[in-house]
């Protein structure tokens, strides 16, 4: 979340945890379709994993401050390696959806190669205004039940 | 031990379950779908008692299950353990949650306001009729806000605890990986505060809200209010191989503190997955309760824990069902021994009776 921007116009654009935020959270037929482009000329892809499993979600309780787990969330997660380029790719989503994460991993690999940045830096762009553009609208619907209390 | 044999069980075992699937009729993507759109909220309930969160695998489950709550519980949870796990997330902190309803009953000038949200506690329960004349019921659309409301809301009790209000108690650094889990450790009394806490968010609604309530009547020490409540969207923050962390998605959570003056200012805390306030108002009753010296055993921790427990639960009650004809046979047996007896004794005195009238007076 930390890590400098570089030269690259994706890096130079989103930190590496942005540019995951947004494939994440992204429409899947919009990352897929991506991914099914950059696969094109990315070049031979080994997959390391591609499955789904737990992801033990704790929080913190307000009271004591004591971390606990809260539950199990099913996730989809693929990790893969492009030999050619020396790059890993990794994608993890909430849900079953593993060509999802399979797309994720995919863009996030050449992300790291540098490869299709235009295309890249397109797809993250429009993905975070429509993200940004749901979650201004259900915080507007919200605000609208915003109350205040007088006691009389 | 003695056994008892079955004939034609499995072929009678076979029927019984196509009678009950036959019932269901075939189970579809589109039903499953139209659970999951048309019941979010039951769907959140199982998911948390189910401490699995995936909408449609709890959708499918309740399909498959006809409804029977406990029934979709367990095939959840079989389901979970055919699954690796294969990742411990960041802990959830206050700041980090989309909050979309955050009410406090206790404080009416909180930090950041009040927002109601979605809800019904404040409307007209009445039947749309009328849909089952084939009018469909289609729900007024919200009128949005100019400007959204944000995104995060502040900490009530970081606010009281400034304030001096309630006692800070500074959290230890914990690792995600180092929390205490009930999935892979026994329940042990004392229970550990993230043990309880665990276990109250995958506990029984109904059964949290029986114990809560019998709290709340006044079978504690404790007077609840609500200090805070909060539904909201929780970000799933796992770790990239190469160390970063991200969100890989978002869960919806609920969580309440209620707030008790037994000595001074004192807070339960409850959350669980999906939006179910019932429970978490309850189960941070019995959390506040179960801390009091000497609770009443309705908030007892320990049989608060253990009672709520819906899979044990409901799999020993129906448990009962299956059969005890060896075990059982010997209280039939002592039933007949006994009248046998007693017939016995009725008789004897009605020929001493007659013979020695004073003896039966002496033996009464």
């Amino acid at each position: 979340m930390t890590e400098e921007k570089t030269g690259n116009p994706v890096n130079a654009s989103y930190t590496h945890a942005q540019a995951l935020d947004i494939l994440a959270a992204g429409r899947p037929a919009h990352i897929k379709a991506a991914a099914e482009k950059v696969l094109d000329t990315l070049g031979e892809v080994d997959v390391v994993v591609n499955r789904t499993g737990l992801a033990m979600l704790p929080l913190i309780d307000t009271v004591r401050s004591t971390a606990f787990h809260l539950g199990e969330v099913l996730v989809s997660e693929a990790h893969i390696r492009v030999p050619d380029r020396a790059v890993e790719g990794y994608g993890a989503v909430v849900g079953r959806d593993l060509e999802h994460a399979m797309g994720m991993a995919v863009i996030d690999a050449a992300i790291a190669a540098g490869h299709q940045a235009g295309l890249i830096l397109e797809l993250l762009n429009a993905e975070r205004r429509h993200q940004e553009k749901e979650d201004r609208q259900l915080l507007q619907k919200v605000e609208a039940t915003r109350v205040q209390m007088e006691t009389f | 031990m003695a056994y008892v044999a079955t004939r034609g069980g499995e072929y009678a075992i076979e029927q019984a379950e196509r009678l009950f699937r036959a019932d269901l009729g075939p189970i579809t993507r589109e039903r499953v779908d139209a659970v999951r759109t048309g019941l979010p909220y039951l769907i959140d309930r199982l998911m948390g008692e189910a401490s699995l969160y995936e909408p449609d695998l709890a959708a499918l489950a309740l399909a498959q299950a006809g409804g029977d709550l406990y029934e979709a519980i367990l095939l959840l949870r079989a389901y979970r353990t055919t699954q690796p796990r294969i990742a411990v997330a960041d802990p959830i902190d206050q700041p980090d949650l989309l909050t979309v309803r955050r009410i406090s009953a206790a404080f009416k000038d909180i930090p950041g306001g009040q927002i109601l949200g979605p809800t019904l506690d404040y409307s007209h329960r009445l039947l749309q009729v009328d849909v089952l004349q084939g009018n469909d019921y289609v729900p007024e659309p919200v009128i949005p806000a100019a400007k959204p409301a944000p995104a995060t809301q502040p900490s009530l009790t970081s606010w009281q605890k400034a304030q001096g209000l309630i006692p800070n108690h500074p959290g230890e650094t914990v690792a995600p990986e180092e929390i205490p889990d009930l999935t892979r450790e026994p329940l042990l009394f004392p229970a550990a505060r993230a043990h309880k806490l665990q276990s109250l968010a995958r506990a029984d609604t109904g059964g949290t809200l029986a114990l809560g309530y019998a709290s709340m009547r006044g079978y504690s020490a404790v007077h609840p209010t609500v200090n805070e409540l909060r539904l909201a969207y929780a970000p799933v923050r796992l770790r990239h191989p190469s160390g970063t962390i991200f969100s890989a998605g978002r869960v919806r959570v609920s969580q309440t503190e209620v707030i008790s003056k037994v000595k001074e200012l004192q807070l339960g805390f409850s959350a669980t997955f999906g939006w179910n306030e019932v429970k978490v108002i309850a189960a941070a009753t019995l959390d506040l309760a179960s801390n009091q010296p000497n609770p009443h055993p309705a908030a007892n921790e320990e049989f608060v824990l253990y009672h709520t427990e819906p899979i044990e639960s409901s799999g020993f009650c129906i448990h009962f069902k299956l059969p005890h004809y060896v075990t059982f046979q010997s209280t039939p047996d002592a039933l007949r021994r006994v009248k046998t007896d007693k017939d016995t004794a009725a008789v004897k005195p009605a020929v001493t009776e007659k013979l020695a009238p004073q003896q039966e007076e002496v033996a009464l």
